[in-house]
């Protein structure tokens, strides 16, 4: 714990005079989202979302001024289950960086939400520059080689091995759960390879069981830890949700939930 | 047909000259600027002008030193009439493109250049983990769409691995487990301590009032914190500062492979550097600000992918010492383009080429505004000027009779600068040597007063706390 704000230390950003909303925005946040759950029959078709608030780690300037909100966007989760697939779509919005991305890949229904074959990024800047948007496409080639192709122009980004457990970063939001047992009875946690937003492999990446905690609310923590990767830190409710993704620089917390998970 | 070639300035913060796995750091892996190395001429005696962001960038935009810009710390401001290399260039017929960090005070990048991206909120001093992705988005664009008959000069800034300087403000007021105790990585996965972790604790008035003393200057909350640092802290923050490197490595790869797949490579000058340094644990410090090697010392590449630019590849340049203010004018020289008159700096390209010209055979560093240093082969001399009683706000120097306290370091048998040798007579003829040097070296600055009230009211409050320390501490 943290002798700040009372949270653990891998969501305590209150950081002093800069930051003073953090732990405020962020329980705010989660119980508004807890009263509300419980209060409605949110499920809708066989879609199923999560709706996460982005909180910057450090205010110096990443946030907005002292009268602006805190949150400096929105990353939407959505994903459904189609003939033993499961197909995401990712919309991250972030007003600091100003760059909007939408992550389109389809994953197997086990644990580990293996990539198949192709995924696409749609990325937009809503700042006043020359670049406007890109499109980028990627392809597992033979299991091996994961290829993105740039308006036309293709690159390797890395060659992974064929019995590699390949994921996305955004779907550890269902493998984390999906494992969560598995991760805390292993000493060493689970190997896997991240492609990190679609296009970023992190070829030795390991997700690990931190510790359980009761405040705020009763969670288990993991982290996800590998090569280029600085830690990152998952908390899982007792529902089966993360409701806190604390990277390096940025604190997601889980504002709405649609749907239920199949 | 167009000769000249397309040039690519990356650039990354905070990044120090050996933190590369190319150069034999076995802690990281950094394949990208590896590849950078093999295709070209690595310059090994290469020094920032000024090891913080602001002031070393204003060194790159205008081939100056920071008694000369305007910018002698962060919260500087560029002198309005001086020329920046946006200018230059495009008035010489290139297009002129900017990506990412900017950080000159003073100068809007979006007056001097055709800004690629710049964040919606505008890249201030960190935050890579928003913008260096976007930064590689925004070059993929361009690259897989340039199709003027003009030659580009495109430079990229990334702020990685500057958001090591998060990673210690998270540290002011909490304490984090170390990794160890955290299970996430067992001891022998850390580097260990730096050899030069312990220091000679003679320092200069300047470095104690901005570094060590409790209501330090410069970053006194991070001082408080790493003050209940154990060992695993120190070798965990070297770990972490590895893994921003590597994230920028891997940003730069992206870059590297559409370069090549846009065929755009056998006409690109690629030159890679970094604003500044980090003392990522050494003489027990953090961050910049100081004059130690690990600060001030950096990385810089000139490569070519293709064969299109004549470049010795594969090599390092061990003894020719290169200057921040020497970014200016090696671009100008490969564009054909004449310098502004007043430029400090000096073409790299013969020396990039192989060619058996003389260099410069020191380098030259201020900080903090009244902190110098000279580099030699041999020795490193730091000192400082003593605030003035009156503070006129023109940068002070040259000006022997007004050195504060000095250290003098054996760069040969003493490479981790932990013996200051400044009070030794048997060094007074070396000193003596350095100081004539740096009076020499300063003498041919055009330094301009400070007339901005912002940096003025920094003069002001630092030097008032100098004085003090002079008066009731030294």
């Amino acid at each position: 714990m943290n002798d700040n704000s009372g949270h653990h230390w891998s969501f305590d950003y209150n950081y002093g005079a800069q930051n003073p909303q953090f732990a405020q925005e962020l329980i705010g946040t989660l119980r508004e989202y807890y009263a509300e759950t419980t209060a409605c029959d949110t499920r809708i078709g066989q879609t199923f979302t999560h709706v996460y608030n982005i909180l910057p780690n450090y205010w110096r300037g990443y946030g907005g001024g002292a009268n602006e909100e805190l949150s400096i966007g929105t990353a939407i989760i959505e994903r459904n289950k189609d003939n033993g697939f499961w197909n995401y779509s990712v919309h991250y919005e972030n007003t600091t960086s100003g760059e909007n991305l939408r992550m389109q890949f389809r994953c197997s229904a086990k644990h580990y939400r293996s990539l198949t074959d192709s995924w696409r990024i749609d990325a937009r800047n809503s700042g006043d520059d020359k670049y406007a948007e890109l499109r980028c496409e990627g392809y597992l080639v033979e299991d091996s080689e994961v290829r993105l192709r740039i308006n036309g122009n293709e690159i390797l980004a890395g060659t992974v091995d064929a019995s590699a457990k390949l994921t996305c970063n955004w779907a550890l939001f269902d493998v984390i759960p999906a494992l969560a047992q598995t991760i805390r009875e292993s000493d060493d946690g689970v190997d896997l390879v991240l492609l990190e937003d679609l296009e970023q492999l992190r070829p030795k990446s390991r997700l690990g069981f931190l510790e359980s905690i009761q405040t705020p609310f009763p969670l288990d923590g993991y982290y996800l830890y590998g090569a280029g990767l600085l830690p990152s830190y998952w908390w899982l409710d007792t529902h089966g949700d993360i409701v806190i993704a604390s990277t390096f620089f940025e604190t997601l917390v889980l504002k709405e939930k649609i749907g239920e998970n199949a | 047909m167009n000769e000249r070639p397309n040039i690519l300035f990356i650039n990354t913060d905070q990044h120090s000259w050996d933190a590369i796995s190319a150069y034999g750091n076995p802690y990281l892996h950094t394949p990208n600027i590896d590849t950078l190395h093999r295709n070209g001429t690595s310059f090994r005696q290469s020094y920032c002008t000024d090891p913080v962001c602001a002031a070393a960038r204003s060194s790159w935009a205008t081939g100056l030193y920071t008694s000369e810009t305007g910018v002698p710390f962060n919260g500087g401001h560029l002198h309005p009439e001086t020329p920046d290399l946006g200018q230059v260039l495009s008035d010489g017929g290139y297009q002129a493109f900017h990506c990412g960090k900017w950080h000159v005070p003073g100068r809007d990048v979006r007056e001097s250049f055709q800004t690629l991206y710049y964040g919606q909120r505008n890249i201030g001093a960190g935050g890579a983990a928003y913008y260096d992705s976007a930064s590689t988005h925004a070059v993929a664009d361009f690259l897989t769409n340039y199709d003027s008959d003009k030659p580009f000069y495109l430079q990229i800034g990334y702020v990685d691995p500057h958001d090591v300087c998060e990673y210690l403000h998270n540290h002011e007021e909490k304490r984090i487990p170390n990794p160890v105790e955290q299970g996430i990585v067992s001891e022998d996965a850390l580097p260990p301590l730096p050899e030069n972790f312990d220091y000679d604790a003679r320092e200069t008035v300047l470095h104690r009032v901005c570094r060590r003393v409790d209501d330090a200057l410069i970053h006194a909350a991070i001082l408080k914190g790493v003050r209940d640092w154990d060992e695993l802290h120190w070798r965990y923050l070297r770990w972490n500062y590895y893994r921003f490197i590597e994230k920028v490595d891997a940003e730069i790869g992206r870059v590297l492979a559409l370069l090549r797949e846009t065929s755009l490579h056998h006409k690109t000058l690629i030159i890679f550097s970094a604003d500044h340094g980090e003392a990522c644990g050494s003489h027990q410090m953090f961050q910049k600000f100081t004059l130690y090697e690990e600060s001030i010392r950096v990385p810089f590449i000139v490569a070519c992918l293709g064969d299109g630019v004549l470049i010795e590849k594969d090599r390092f340049d061990e003894t020719h010492f290169v200057s921040g203010v020497d970014l200016f004018p090696t671009v100008c020289d490969y564009a054909s383009i004449d310098v502004p008159e007043g430029l400090q700096g000096s073409s790299l390209r013969p020396l990039a080429e192989g060619k058996d010209v003389p260099g410069r055979d020191y380098a030259y560093i201020e900080s903090n505004y009244w902190g110098r240093s000279i580099v030699t082969g041999q020795y490193k001399y730091v000192t400082e000027y003593k605030p003035k009683a009156t503070e006129d706000f023109l940068p002070p120097g040259p000006d022997a009779t007004q050195f504060g306290l000095a250290q003098l370091f054996d760069r040969h048998d003493d490479p981790g600068e932990t013996k200051n040798l400044a009070e030794d007579t048997a060094y007074n003829e070396v000193a003596k040597m350095c100081q004539d040097k740096l009076l020499r070296q300063e003498a041919k600055l055009h330094r301009q007063q400070i007339v901005h009230p912002s940096p003025k009211r920094i003069i002001s409050n630092w030097g008032d706390r100098l004085r003090s320390y002079w008066q009731h501490d030294k």
